[in-house]
């Protein structure tokens, strides 16, 4: 018989403290032991994780009033500008928005990370001053605590699956990829592979708008599909198929998170970005989608892409699977090649392992997507019309 | 590409040999003067930046030694801050000598500190600046 189950099904398994719950990577072994059929009869949830930089992302924060009030036209934290063209105290401060004065030592992913830490961040606000808001200008300090909200919202996260960067070119090049050597010295890739969320429903049957997250640290929502949002499936001469393109929008309360899963990171020569936690949990509906958890690093593969090649559409230089990336060593045109992660393979374990600790606690319900993405999406380039 | 502090230590007898214009010239090494101290008639010390590849930085050392200057090696030390690692592995697939590496097991970072070379490039690679040189 093939097993179907809801989501209230398995709420309420979770609440009543019967909920089986393993990660993407457990998962593995299981399903090849017991068979698909099996597995989804006794597994009620997998959890996913990764731990990579994504520098879509940024912090929404309303400062409350002083007195006498301020519309805030110009605003720096820390000496980071932060984005006020929003009502008078409301600014998105962006993570890789470089400080004034230390250039990419310090940028808003450090303020976002300061901010979690519950360090004193200085404000700095100018406006023309209005009559409503007769102030023109403000310095302070605030803390998490002394803001009404600090909200993350990243309009891009979580990518599905990412290139190997390499650089055919002779001399060192500093990317967003990390600092990538000449003549195809190593290869940077930037996925958790088998346990990276969206690899794991490649196909958004469980994952959409609505579903619950963890995020940072605390729970957080998908509020809508990532920037750049292009699924798509690519069936290679060799039958082996190749997931990419899905994305992520999410938003949480920065507030509950924690600098154990977000960071502020500073790539030499490119810039500051955030690294952030995530962790989605799949519900096991049905085989189909135990199938798709079970996936194995040896079967998810992506392209090399050269990197050195200045230009939108980079060159291929053919494709290698997580196992081998994995492994540390990749051969590329002959070439024995290390490998770097990038996105933290140990952390994305840490961060599978914390949210199944949390629904197995009952602290972290599964919530439903109440609407699905759409499949009807182009990648759209940018064109220069004179 | 290796860089190594030494101190120079000369007697009367080698005080007045071009040793800085002969690293450079015949060794091919990339010389940077932190310090020198000259007093002909008792000798004097010199501290230097060496940059070159191993070879170089060998033969160019061996000469020194060989015309009777004293050579100390100021070691420098590669830095790792445990707590401040992410294990990304940014550093891993730059470090030439395979000292920095991931944990086949655990996924997290080891650092077998006693084959570093110092060479630096974990410092640059390291998006978390959890790794830092010092003397």
């Amino acid at each position: 018989m093939t097993i179907q189950r809801t989501y209230e099904e398995i709420n309420k398994r979770i609440k009543k403290g019967e909920a089986v719950i393993v990660t993407a990577e457990e998962i593995i072994p299981i399903v090849e032991e017991k068979g698909i059929e099996k597995a989804t009869e006794e597994i009620d949830v997998v959890t996913t994780g990764t731990f990579g930089p994504m520098c879509s992302s940024g912090v929404i924060i309303n400062f409350g009033h002083s007195d006498p009030p301020i519309r805030m036209q110009r605003v720096w934290l820390n000496d980071v500008e932060a984005y006020a063209g929003l009502a008078a105290v409301d600014v998105y401060l962006g993570a890789t928005q470089l400080s004034e004065s230390e250039g990419m030592e310090y940028g808003g992913a450090h303020v976002i990370e300061d901010l979690i830490s519950g360090k004193e961040i200085k404000l700095k606000a100018l406006s023309q001053g209005t009559d409503c808001y007769p102030r023109r200008e403000i310095e302070t300090y605030i803390t998490k605590e002394s803001i009404n909200q600090a909200i993350l919202f990243n309009p891009r996260n979580s990518y599905q699956n990412y290139n190997v960067a390499v650089n055919t070119s002779n001399k060192k090049i500093y990317t967003y990829m990390g600092i990538l050597l000449p003549d195809i010295g190593n290869a940077n890739y930037c996925t958790s592979g088998q346990l990276s969320p969206l690899l794991n429903d490649p196909q958004f049957k469980t994952i959409g708008i609505g579903t619950r997250t963890f995020l940072g640290g605390a729970q957080g929502y998908i509020v809508w599909e990532g920037t750049q949002f292009y699924p798509q499936v690519i069936k290679d001469e060799n039958e082996k198929t190749i997931y990419k393109g899905g994305t992520l929008a999410v938003i949480g309360d920065l507030k509950g998170m924690s600098t154990d899963y977000i960071r502020a990171a500073t790539f030499k020569g490119y810039g500051v970005t955030l690294v952030v936690g995530i962790g989605i949990p799949i519900p096991i509906l049905n085989s189909e989608i135990m199938k798709n958890v079970a996936v194995k690093d040896e079967d998810i593969w992506t392209e090399i892409i050269d990197y050195s090649f200045p230009h939108l559409k980079k060159p291929s230089l053919g494709r290698v699977n997580y196992k081998q990336l994995r492994e540390g060593n990749i051969t590329i045109r002959g070439k024995d090649v290390p490998t770097s992660p990038l996105s933290s393979y140990a952390k994305a374990q840490e961060i599978a392992q914390k949210l199944k600790e949390e629904i197995l606690r009952g602290k972290f319900l599964l919530q439903e997507p109440i609407q699905k993405f759409s499949k009807e999406n182009e990648f759209k380039p940018l064109l220069e019309i004179r | 590409m290796l860089n190594k502090k030494v101190i120079f230590t000369f007697s009367p007898q080698n005080v007045e040999r071009p040793v800085t214009y002969q690293l450079i010239k015949d060794y091919g090494l990339w010389v940077n003067i932190l310090q020198a101290k000259f007093e002909p008639s008792l000798g004097g010390k010199l501290v230097l930046e060496l940059k070159g590849e191993d070879e170089q930085i060998k033969e160019g050392l061996n000469f020194v030694r060989q015309i009777g200057v004293g050579i100390e090696l100021l070691e420098q030390e590669v830095i790792w801050d445990e707590e401040k690692c992410i294990d990304c592995g940014a550093c891993v697939s730059i470090c030439p000598t395979g000292v920095l590496f991931l944990d086949k097991v655990t996924y997290k970072l080891k650092f077998d500190y006693e084959k570093c070379i110092v060479c630096g490039n974990c410092v640059e690679a390291c998006p978390l600046q959890a790794i830092k040189v010092t003397f």
